[in-house]
């Protein structure tokens, strides 16, 4: 597969202070690819000077074999984003905000503005003013003005911000669809692990402006953890470290878990019953992202 | 270019959609209004004082005493004892007074022509800026503001080009603006004064020689070639404060920052004008350069050095520099609105 997005060792220091350190990626052709990181983490930063809107201190980014800095208008040709909060003319109708953006492309675009309002369904409203609009409608405009210009590589900065649950889904839909039936490259930030979980295929995990993990999702959540609900928490993970040699993991006010093969699940039950600790469950659960974030992370909160 | 062309449609649409020129068509409305009523009441109230001065009673006496210094004017301009370069200026009043008889016409009254000329010459150093700074103030740091500029920025233009229609959208907007203050003062004018007065003589051409006032050169010129002078004049301020406006917008997150920073600096900078003739290097900044047509009528403050030519060329200086140095800002700048 041929790669879309290339980001090089890029660093960007902004008044003395590193705030990406040496981030490098490769988008590939037809991919869902999540950009994974607590808030603060530099994703914005990143985005932004992907999109061109700020300008890395060092390293190189290629969309389509264009570096967006040398050759910009190429390179951005190529994208349709949406940064941060989807922010329009206030004082312009969805419409004619959207007229004003078509004005600015080289070419008379195919898709008409008629057609993609309509796709996104904001036909109804479409020529009211956009300070009248609600954040749903404003990010449908932003959907409509990211897509209208057929982009092969689709940027969505922090996308389900705000959403409401029902609007998560459809969102959810939209990118599957997107990806899917028009071959959408989909580059998504995001600080929820579960929405990256679900939609990507590929995932770079970003913390302190340093690149931590950079792989297949799938790759990533592999592998289960084994839950011990107890009546005494300190006590079974005690027995684990000294008699097994496991590390176990506080989960919650009566349970843990670990991350063990399911050899070892009798002998530890056993240890325990002996011990004198109450078992009340033992279950094993598919490892998710979020676990691996806290053993990346060491626990550094996200959201 | 068919491109760059859209991109100044858009920024005018915008400018228009924001109801700016809205809000500067109703200040220019009122401000003339305001403007043309002092006028009118300052100048019947001067007729009155010449009236009891003069003992005039009627109307019809006015002739009288304009042909009476009239004679003694070309008295004057034979006299031996007057040198030849003050013969200059009584040749160009006694054109004046023969216009005024001629054409019947009482001196001390308005003409919407005049009245024309006296608007601009007195806004050209404060108030038109100001109207300027308005439109310009927010063309690019509004954009900053409302986080619009992402827009924009990611569409597949250059950097420059989007600077540069704003540039060329704001220069045609305030072509748009002095073109207002003409039209509005014209019809307000002509409702308020009887007589147009565009034919009228004009004194011009005064010069500053060796520290004093030069009216060897001086002439008259009809009102409506005076006026198409000064309000080409005030094009030329409004580009320079324009150019500057937009030279801050670029450099600043905020509208109000932007509109802030060029309003004290161009009220702050016109007191420097008090120290022009002794401390040189306030010469050089643009507030003291402003009230160009003041070397049209001769009402100007004598400093050595100091010119028509010479304010234009401090004016253009700093309009190019701010040019330059908001395209250089604008074309590097990272956006993190």
């Amino acid at each position: 597969m041929e790669i879309i997005l290339s980001v090089k060792n890029v660093s960007k220091t902004i008044r003395g202070k590193q705030i990406i350190n040496d981030i490098s990626f490769n988008v590939k052709e037809g991919q869902i690819y999540g950009f994974l990181g607590p808030n603060g983490a530099g994703k914005t930063m990143t985005i932004r000077m992907i999109v061109g809107l700020m300008y890395p201190t060092s390293g190189s980014i290629e969309i389509g074999g264009y570096d967006i800095r040398k050759s910009f208008v190429k390179a951005i040709s190529q994208v349709g984003c949406i940064i941060e909060n989807p922010e329009f003319y206030e004082y312009f109708s969805g419409f004619d905000n959207l007229e004003l953006l078509r004005k600015m492309e080289p070419h008379d675009l195919k898709l008409g503005i008629n057609e993609i309002v309509e796709w996104v369904g904001l036909s109804k409203r479409i020529h009211d003013k956009v300070s009248t609009y609600s954040l749903g409608m404003k990010q449908r405009l932003g959907i409509a003005q990211a897509l209208m210009k057929k982009p092969k590589l689709l940027i969505l900065d922090e996308p389900t911000n705000g959403l409401d649950p029902a609007g998560i889904i459809e969102f959810r839909n939209l990118v599957q669809m997107l990806s899917k039936e028009r071959g959408m490259t989909i580059f998504i930030s995001s600080h929820q692990l579960s929405e990256i979980q679900m939609i990507c295929d590929e995932v770079a995990i970003v913390l302190h402006g340093k690149m931590i993990q950079n792989s297949k999702v799938q790759a990533l959540s592999q592998g289960h953890k084994i839950i011990w609900h107890v009546d005494d928490v300190p006590k079974a993970r005690k027995i684990l470290r000294e008699k097994f040699d496991i590390e176990s993991f506080k989960d919650s006010q009566d349970s843990l878990y670990a991350n063990i093969d399911d050899d070892y699940i009798e002998r530890i039950n056993r240890e325990l019953l002996f011990s004198d600790i109450a078992v009340k469950f033992v279950y094993k659960k598919q490892k998710s992202l979020e676990d691996l974030f806290m053993e990346l992370t060491g626990g550094e909160t996200i959201g | 270019m068919k491109r760059l062309v859209n991109i100044v449609k858009n920024e005018i649409l915008k400018i228009f959609y924001k109801k700016r020129m809205h809000v500067i068509t109703a200040i220019l409305f009122i401000v003339i209004i305001l403007f043309a009523y002092g006028e009118h009441y300052t100048l019947s109230k001067a007729q009155e004082r010449a009236a009891v001065q003069f003992e005039i009673e009627n109307e019809e006496e006015w002739k009288n005493i304009l042909e009476l210094q009239l004679a003694d004017l070309e008295r004057r301009l034979d006299s031996a004892y007057i040198p030849d370069r003050g013969k200059a200026s009584i040749r160009v009043r006694v054109e004046q007074i023969k216009f005024y008889i001629d054409y019947d016409v009482n001196p001390i009254s308005s003409s919407v022509a005049r009245f024309m000329g006296r608007l601009i010459e007195q806004s050209i150093f404060l108030f038109l800026p100001l109207l300027i700074i308005l439109l310009a103030a927010d063309m690019v740091s509004g954009e900053m503001t409302f986080g619009t500029i992402k827009l924009i920025l990611t569409r597949p233009v250059k950097r420059w080009r989007i600077i540069m229609g704003k540039l060329l959208a704001l220069s045609m907007l305030e072509m748009v603006v002095i073109s207002m203050i003409a039209l509005l003062s014209y019809l307000i004018a002509s409702m308020v004064f009887s007589y147009s007065g565009f034919n009228e003589p004009v004194v011009t051409g005064f010069r500053v020689l060796e520290n004093q006032l030069d009216t060897s050169a001086v002439r008259t010129i009809p009102q409506w070639q005076y006026l198409l002078m000064v309000y080409a004049i005030a094009y030329f301020v409004a580009f320079v404060i324009g150019s500057l406006s937009l030279m801050v917008s670029v450099m600043v997150q905020s509208t109000s920052a932007s509109i802030g920073i060029m309003m004290s600096t161009l009220i702050g900078g016109s007191f420097l004008s008090l120290f022009i003739s002794e401390w040189k290097i306030t010469r050089y900044f643009f507030t003291t350069n402003l009230n160009l047509t003041a070397y049209l009528t001769g009402d100007f403050q004598i400093v050595e050095g100091l010119s028509m030519s010479f304010s234009i060329l401090v004016l253009l200086g700093w309009s190019i520099g701010a040019i330059i140095i908001a395209f250089i800002f604008f074309t590097q700048k990272d956006i993190l609105s």
